[in-house]
């Protein structure tokens, strides 16, 4: 399937064909279902018309009792399977979709996602894939359930009295016509209602997120009408959708019971005997009942449909979001493979940049033309103003942003250690955190990871050591602690290539120089180091400084290491 | 048993039936409103069966040339009616009652952020982010159900039942209490059993669904790291993991309210049969007519309308307990920050700040130990910085710094002594004086997704463009702002994601910059600027924070603009 050419619809189409042998199943039950309603009506009217017009007393009956009693039993069996077959589609759906979203987004990285807020994009991964649940469960078989119950339920209305079933033909295609009318409105609104979700969703987190910023300017309150707004608005946002899918159920509903009323008129009228043309005067009790009876299964199918109709609009709205996500070009280049404990530490990578320029769509041109060769084991300081295109630059390196002009090359394509300005701490324990860098590894190789980034001290005084959990961002740990370990996972790791961003930014002069003396370990192990920073200590470990104005490289000086070390 | 965990139950949902008391009477006419669509569906099944077994036994009264009557407009009127009603008060129900509940939603995400904002800062920070934001939405969504699935429709259920009880009984007493006992039986299961059968799992449902959530948003932010490490796919099967568990619930639970579905539709299938069979023997006595015999089994099979709502509703039963449980949870946090019942007024121009005695042991936040001791914590401090000074509060990260700021600010409050403000101790003075007065640069500012100049103005609400490239210049920002394609109104992405961390730091300075304070505290403020840049800023800083108080936070002098003094904090204590 082309992906550029990808409709929600189609999309939702193409996920319904990896589940088809379910669909199918969920049809046939639903088939079987239907059948055994008829079975059921028929033996209910049956026995009703022996009861009354033949007189026959009840206990003479009583075999075709338990033979309703047991078409009822069966038929709740066959309407069991038929909604956990439908859910099983569902799950499975779902179950692929989110783990190819999740690739999707993970191949996408940091910098070209870093327009979305993150909470909107695991909204989309969790929210947004949950409501294509009720699209394959529900609505797909219940849409062809729609179109060959009815005709079932006609036949047998039509051997027993063809006028009445002429009146349910009549009746039958006011409905779907209206019910399109009514959807395609139910569509539109739908999406916006994602899109607001998306936006609450968005505007809460950053409200949460902010709370103490909000404090400090004395916005709490203002904040606080500002959430009662979102929410009032999307109380506003949902009444609509909600408005126009209750009309097209009491749309439907209407034209059903005028239609059930007319046939149950007729067939009065013509059991007395007043209507003297077509079948009328062959109307029985047992065949009046039975159609009677038969006249809202009729219409059942249908009303199930337009209750599952928001599902199929909500999955539309959600696929239509998706697709856009999906349909985000991702560099064909692959996420780089998963470390390996046997390999690596060997040497250092060489990067290789030939005239390489990086544009954002907002920003313009942040990089380049620029020509770089970085030799392996080397350790280059690119500094310059803030905003010149540093961070790019490392952005670039670790894959993040593919070049507009020119190419680069990190060989060996090996993993790469990161850390950033604002340290990314997940809620865990200090283990969990480091262990982001390195899975397998044991305690022995954490702590010294931990001392190397120099919060040995720190640790020893916890009572729970490394197993002590952390809130969100750190909290609990002090700025230049957070900062230290996700220092302390470039420790741990044991790739080649080491991308610092700002490593020692409040830090005090001791820690500076304590990491500095083990930033010196990793360049004496013969790993390549490329540090973007102002600081004049960690300037001086490196073996080349790159001075970069917007953009561009305005001074590059090489230094002996040894000169520093003496 | 579920009746030995009925007072806790009853505990839970406390606070939450008293917030839908604040609607009782939308509530009733909602209910209601339910009730007659359910009147509406037993009435013209009821009517339709008695309605054609009466003609027919007309019909052939008269075709046997017997004398018979049978009036055909009024219980034709009265179907139309039963029709044309069900439909329209289905719709007015249904818009009525998505009405009532979206705006009890709208009340409730209002009042927990009111809660929150009001917690002591050490508090709040028990949650992540990501977890307040379930919190706020999907938590309080789970509530919806509280009403519209939970109350409304078995109370509408059981009235429903006793209606076809009395009914029935009307016409042959025995025949009503033999359908009611069947259909209080399923009522019974579909309300307890199904809630107990889908318990475990739909609780755990909502906290995995959560757990997900959080680290799909884990893994958004920490892409860079990710890949860098190559460690996506170790971090992708924790997710995997908790997805697995996921579907693994959600298909019991689709099993499980399969089941409530086909049990309504053989429970009531089943009494309608039953009441047949009763009353084709009460007809064959002669105690009832035809029409009417008929007329029972098909009352009872409307039924279902009125059971079908509850097996959906209470097989979730779990995720609506642990919604309500959850939120219980944040309403009961310690350390609320409460405002002075007869606050004093802070004295006029530069203001002192004075710690007597100060400790911070968080033994009053009542969080858990672990968090306690990585924390950083004040020991016995007493100092004073006077009106007008400068001083920098140096020490190495960890060692309080912070915690005296936001002491100041009253973001959180000392277990033990007092902090005064220009004289006044700050618990007596209103928050939103204390705060307009003092400019605090935080160690982490937030910017907020929105414009540049929106997030400026966060400082002063009232400032026009004039003021904001004032600011801008002093963080040496006015060229590059200048230079951006929408300028002031430049979206700055989540938490300034769009800007370099950099230039997000220094439009978090220009911001406590335009509010005029006369304390000002700036922690680090020119951590990740280069020499210059930092230079230049302190430079124009001189001369703007002329007359205020200043107070420095930062790990060594070096790159400090002068300074009158220093105080040094390790480990919690002056030296």
């Amino acid at each position: 399937m082309e992906e550029s050419d990808l409709t929600p619809r189609g999309w939702l189409r193409h996920q319904a064909t990896r589940v088809r042998v379910l669909l199918a199943q969920v049809v046939a039950l639903g088939v079987v279902v239907g059948c055994l309603t008829i079975v059921q009506m028929g033996l209910l009217a049956w026995i009703v018309s022996r009861l009354t017009i033949e007189g026959i007393p009840a206990d003479e009956l009583i075999w075709p009792f338990m033979g309703l009693a047991l078409v009822v039993v069966l038929r709740a069996l066959a309407q069991w399977g038929q909604e956990s077959a439908g859910n099983e589609a569902g799950v499975r759906v779902r179950s692929r979709l989110r783990a190819e979203l999740l690739d999707h987004l993970a191949a996408l990285g940091p910098q070209r996602l870093s327009d979305q807020h993150s909470a909107g994009l695991g909204g989309q991964v969790v929210e947004q894939v949950e409501a294509l649940d009720g699209y394959f469960s529900r609505f797909l078989p219940q849409l062809r359930l729609a179109v060959v119950l009815p005709l079932i339920i006609l036949c047998v209305v039509l051997w027993l009295d063809w006028l009445a079933a002429l009146f349910l033909l009549l009746a039958a295609p006011l409905i779907p016509l209206f019910m399109a009318l009514v959807g395609m409105g139910a569509e539109r609104l739908n999406r916006e209602q994602f899109l607001a979700v998306t936006r609450l969703a968005g505007h809460f987190l950053d409200r949460v997120r902010g709370v103490t910023t909000l404090q400090l300017f004395n916005r709490t309150e203002r904040s606080v009408d500002e959430v009662f707004t979102a929410a009032d608005d999307y109380r506003q946002r949902s009444m609509r959708t909600l408005r126009i899918a209750f009309l097209s159920s009491a749309v439907l509903e209407f034209f059903a019971s005028v239609a059930i009323a007319v046939v149950a008129i007729y067939i009065g009228f013509g059991l007395l005997g007043y209507i003297s043309f077509g079948p009328a005067d062959e109307l029985t009790l047992f065949s009046g009942l039975f159609v009677l009876l038969l006249a809202p299964e009729f219409f059942q199918p249908l009303r199930t449909l337009s209750q599952h109709y928001h599902d199929r609009a909500a999955a539309l709205g959600a696929a239509d979001a998706l697709v856009k996500l999906l349909k985000r070009p991702a560099p064909a280049e692959p996420v780089p493979a998963e470390v390996s404990e046997t390999e690596g530490q060997a040497s250092g990578s060489r990067v290789d940049l030939e005239n390489v320029v990086v544009s954002y769509p907002e920003r313009g041109r942040v990089l380049g033309p620029l020509d770089l060769v970085i030799e392996p084991g080397e350790c280059l300081a690119v500094t310059g103003p803030s905003g010149t295109g540093k961070s790019t630059l490392l952005h670039l390196l670790g894959g993040f942003v593919t070049p507009a002009e020119g190419s680069y090359e990190v060989s060996p394509a090996a993993p790469i250690a990161w850390m950033d300005q604002r340290p990314w701490l997940v809620k865990g324990s200090l283990a969990d955190n480091l262990r982001l860098a390195a899975p397998d590894a044991d305690e022995a190789r954490l702590y010294d990871a931990v001392r190397q980034a120099g919060l040995g001290a720190l640790i020893d005084t916890l009572p729970d050591g490394l197993d002590t959990s952390l809130g969100e961002r750190g909290l609990g740990l002090s700025g230049g602690q957070a900062q230290r370990l996700a220092l302390a996972r470039v420790f741990l790791s044991q790739a080649p290539l080491v991308l610092l961003d700002e490593p020692t930014a409040s830090l005090d002069v001791d820690t500076e120089a304590q990491i500095i003396g083990s930033l010196r370990r990793l360049i004496d192990a013969g790993r390549t180091l490329i540090v973007a920073t102002h600081h004049p200590a960690l300037i001086d470990m490196a073996d080349r400084v790159l001075t970069l104005s917007e953009g561009r490289v305005i001074d590059s000086q090489r230094r002996g290491r040894n000169e520093i070390e003496q | 048993m579920k009746s030995s965990n009925d007072a806790t139950l009853t505990a839970t949902f406390r606070p939450w039936m008293k917030v839908l008391g604040r609607r009782r009477r939308r509530l009733w006419l909602g209910g209601l409103l339910i009730l007659l669509t359910v009147a509406a569906a037993i009435g013209l099944l009821a009517l339709s069966g008695w309605f054609i077994t009466a003609t027919a036994v007309t019909g052939l009264m008269l075709a046997a040339g017997i004398q018979a009557t049978l009036d055909i407009y009024r219980p034709g009127a009265g179907i139309r009616f039963f029709a044309v009603g069900r439909s329209v008060v289905r719709y007015v129900e249904r818009v009525y009652n998505h009405e009532t509940v979206l705006r009890l939603l709208a009340d409730l995400r209002a009042g927990m952020f009111t809660v929150m904002t009001r917690l002591d800062e050490r508090v709040v920070g028990q949650l992540r982010a990501s977890e307040w934001l379930n919190r706020l939405t999907a938590d309080i969504d789970a509530l919806d159900s509280l009403y519209l699935r939970l109350l409304a429709p078995p109370l509408v259920a059981l009235l429903a039942i006793a209606g076809i009880g009395i009914l029935l009984g009307l016409f042959v007493p025995g025949i009503g209490v033999a359908v009611a006992i069947p259909l209080l039986g399923l009522w019974l299961w579909l309300v307890v059993g199904q809630a107990r059968l889908g318990l475990a799992a739909s609780r755990r449902r909502i906290a995995t669904l959560d757990r997900l959530r959080m680290r799909s948003i884990e893994q958004m932010q920490g892409l860079a790291e990710l890949r860098c490490y190559g460690t996506l796919a170790t971090h992708r099967r924790a997710l995997a993991d908790e997805e697995r568990a996921l579907y693994e619930d959600q298909r019991r639970l689709g099993r499980y309210q399969a089941l409530g579905n086909a049990l309504v539709g053989m429970g009531v299938t089943l009494s309608a049969v039953l009441a047949l069979w009763l009353g084709a023997r009460a007809f064959g006595a002669g105690e009832i007519s035809g029409p009417v015999m008929v007329m029972m089994p098909l009352a009872v099979l409307a039924m279902s309308e009125a059971l079908a709502m509850l097996p959906s509703g209470f097989t979730h039963f779990g995720s609506t307990l642990a919604a309500a449980e959850r939120l219980n949870g944040i309403a009961s946090l310690r350390g609320a920050i409460r405002e002075p019942q007869a606050p004093e007024a802070l004295p006029e121009g530069a203001l002192s700040l004075e710690m007597v005695d100060v400790s911070l042991d968080y033994s009053g936040t009542g969080l858990p130990s672990e968090v306690r001791s990585v924390t950083p914590a004040l020991e016995r401090v007493s100092f004073s910085v006077h009106a007008g000074e400068r001083v920098a509060l140096l020490g190495e990260s960890g060692a309080g710094k912070s915690s005296v700021a936001k002491l100041a600010t009253r973001l959180i409050e000392p277990e033990q002594g007092q902090v005064l403000i220009g004289g006044n101790n700050v618990r007596q003075v209103a928050l939103g004086e204390l705060r307009s007065r003092i400019g605090y640069l935080t160690q982490h500012a937030e910017l907020f997704h929105d414009t540049l100049a929106a997030n400026l103005r966060l400082g002063d609400a009232q400032a026009d463009d004039a003021r904001l490239w004032d600011v801008l210049s002093i963080v040496d920002l006015a060229a590059w702002a200048r230079e951006l394609p929408q300028g002031l109104d430049t979206w700055v992405g989540e938490s300034g994601r769009q800007l370099s961390g950099g230039q997000a730091r220094r439009v978090a300075l220009a911001r406590v910059l335009l509010c005029d304070p006369d304390l000002v505290i700036l922690d680090e403020p020119f951590s990740g600027l280069d020499a210059t840049t930092a230079a230049y800023i302190a430079s124009r800083l001189d001369d703007c924070l002329a007359g205020r108080t200043v107070i420095y936070l930062a790990h060594d002098e070096a790159g400090l603009p002068s300074v009158d003094r220093a105080l040094r904090l390790r480990e919690g204590r002056l030296t």
